[in-house]
């Protein structure tokens, strides 16, 4: 089921949400939304559920304007940020209800979700026996066995410990692939978005900043916006950035650009020692890897002339896709 | 403290304490109930459930108190659950709550007041020319089925009931509406699912409450209702105060029995309220 979203405006008394939002999905592609949190990519998802309607724009199922649809003909799943589930209702209940509501045969269905979330042996459980995983992997297979044709995940790890939630990314992108359901992510998390999304829209301002691949944001970031919230360039100025890696300590044979850092501290990464310094000049911090000898508290960054890049676009997004 | 974490039926004392005189009251009115000329007898249950005064005062009395739990309950989670937004402001909530304050038999004389054939609305309508005389007005008051009684005990009720609702409709996540209804779920669905659950524990003890005691209390009755079919407690109250002491047996035999009927319901509530998926739904498991 393709999903496409033309120019979508909502406006809460002054606050502008959404500004012209327009997307378009694939059939089993999946999307991740990033953003600051408050930035309005719950409200976004709220009116793609079809619990909240737009000022402006359109929403398109396969070609069907859904845009005045209510949420419970829409058949858009929505996965909250809690599990949601009911409290009175077994495990089994609780999938079987979200199969009952869309008039789809609940047995075989609820035997299939129980297996496939790992939930079969917990299935006679009410939600209070269940740990917080087990939790969201039940309230996840009840919007399964809704058989929605999109399904919108709106930061369902968010209250999980960082070990489950790093074990319920790999799981969930999985689940989505074997069954090919074109889904919409939203979440604060950078490292999050570019685990669950094939395409991620960095979302600011009511509009998406840049949406591409996270080897297209890494590569090409379109704005200063997109450089200040990923953490893989240093912004110099408004039309000029550095990739983090072409930053180096010690003075490199070509022309270069020098910063006075401080240090703050030193920590590791993947195995790997990383400084967090404080460029003064941007008034920054930023994490560098750093070679193993001590650093002293102020340090020198080079960056060599040629690593500079410049933005290439006007920094709007919208009208490319 | 350390003393009531160790022994915690320390912390029934008051309880127990304050339970001392109404124990006392039914002990007596059992002992009594089954005291006969000769040690204890049973003949005074059986005189009881033989009079048909009893039975037609028992059913009136039951079927009046039921009308006016159920439609008290209906109309609190009808108000609550439209006003529940509402209600979270001040002086909304204590404008609601106001009629508790006022004690049942002020209820009760407003109503003779507002809707006695010679009360306010009936000579309103007079005056208006809808009706020609205070006589065409119904009967609502001391009428043979317990209307004035009713209404008094719903619009006393009914604030109890939003009292007893609100907080736990203020604890609804709202996001439950919003997920039965990216389910396909209706309205309907959305009360039967998010709702009842939650509010159903409430509602039963808010029915035992108001059921005991509309069951049995004396003053509206006596205020509002007719000489037959009486309910339960102006009966027992004329059966102990008539001259006759053979009667007085008979008042405290009709109110063991009504104290068990309630003590039962209560039982049967608690053992409803008791199993696995309530317990599941108050997250006590």
């Amino acid at each position: 089921m393709t999903i496409q979203v033309e120019r979508l405006s909502k406006k809460f008394r002054i606050d502008q949400v959404l500004n012209s939002l327009s997307f378009k999905l694939e059939a089993g592609e999946k999307m991740s939304i990033v953003g600051p949190s408050g930035s309005g990519k719950t409200t976004l998802l709220r009116i793609l559920a079809g619990l909240e309607i737009p000022d402006q724009g359109t929403i398109l199922l396969e070609e069907k304007d859904v845009t005045r649809l209510s949420a419970r003909k829409r058949n858009i799943g929505l996965v909250f940020q809690q599990p949601l589930l009911f409290p009175h209702m077994t495990v089994a209940e609780n999938i079987a209800y979200g199969a009952h509501m869309n008039g789809k045969k609940t047995e075989s269905t609820v035997k299939d979700l129980l297996a496939a979330v790992n939930l079969t042996e917990a299935s006679a459980q009410f939600p209070a026996e269940l740990s917080g995983g087990q939790q969201q992997r039940a309230a996840l297979a009840r919007a399964l066995a809704n058989e929605p044709e999109i399904l919108l995940l709106d930061e369902p790890f968010s209250s999980l410990d960082p070990n489950l939630r790093q074990d319920m990314r790999y799981w969930v992108r999985d689940l989505l692939d074997k069954r090919g359901i074109t889904s919409i992510f939203v979440t604060h998390d950078r490292e999050e978005a570019m685990l669950m999304g094939d395409k991620i829209g960095v979302f600011h301002e009511g509009t998406f900043q840049q949406f591409a691949t996270a080897e297209e944001i890494k590569r090409n970031p379109r704005n200063p916006f997109i450089v200040e919230f990923f953490d893989h360039h240093l912004l110099l100025n408004d039309q000029q950035y550095v990739h983090i890696q072409d930053i180096q300590f010690s003075e490199p044979s070509g022309p270069c650009i020098t910063y006075e850092a401080e240090l703050l501290q030193t920590t590791f990464r993947f195995s790997e020692k990383v400084a967090h310094l404080y460029v003064k000049e941007f008034d920054e911090k930023i994490t560098l890897p750093t070679p193993d000898d001590d650093l002293s508290k102020h340090i020198e960054l080079y960056i060599p002339k040629d690593a500079v890049q410049h933005f290439q676009s006007d920094g709007k997004c919208n009208d490319e896709q | 403290m350390r003393l009531f974490r160790n022994k915690p039926w320390f912390l029934l004392l008051p309880a127990l304490l304050f339970l001392i005189l109404p124990s006392y009251g039914l002990a007596t009115a059992i002992l009594e109930s089954i005291r006969g000329t000769d040690g204890f007898t049973g003949e005074h249950y059986e005189t009881l459930f033989a009079s048909d005064r009893f039975t037609a005062s028992f059913l009136f009395s039951v079927r009046t108190a039921l009308i006016a739990s159920v439609l008290s309950l209906a109309a609190g989670v009808l108000l609550t659950r439209t006003f529940s937004g509402y209600l979270e402001k001040n002086i909304p909530r204590l404008s609601v709550w106001l009629p508790m304050v006022f004690p049942h038999l002020v209820w009760g004389y407003i109503m003779i007041l507002l809707f006695a054939e010679t009360g306010l609305f009936s000579q309103l309508l007079v005056s208006l020319g809808w009706i020609e005389s205070s006589n065409e007005f119904p009967i609502w008051t001391r009428d043979s089925n317990g209307i004035g009684i009713i209404l008094t005990y719903i619009w006393k009720e009914i604030p109890f009931v939003i009292l007893m609702l609100f907080p736990v409709y203020s604890a609804i996540p709202r996001s439950y509406y919003d997920l039965v209804e990216t389910l396909g779920g209706s309205r309907w669905d959305q009360f039967k699912t998010v709702e009842w659950p939650r509010i159903l524990p409430v509602l039963l003890e808010v029915f035992l409450i108001i059921f005991a005691f509309t069951l049995t209390a004396y003053e509206v009755p006596a205020l509002l209702g007719t000489t037959f079919p009486e309910m339960v407690s102006v009966l027992s109250y004329q059966w102990f105060y008539s001259g006759s002491f053979e009667d007085r047996p008979l008042a405290f035999a009709a109110m063991t029995g009504t104290s068990f009927l309630i003590m039962l319901g209560a039982l049967a509530a608690y053992l409803y309220l008791n199993r696995k998926r309530m317990r599941a739904m108050r997250g006590r498991l």
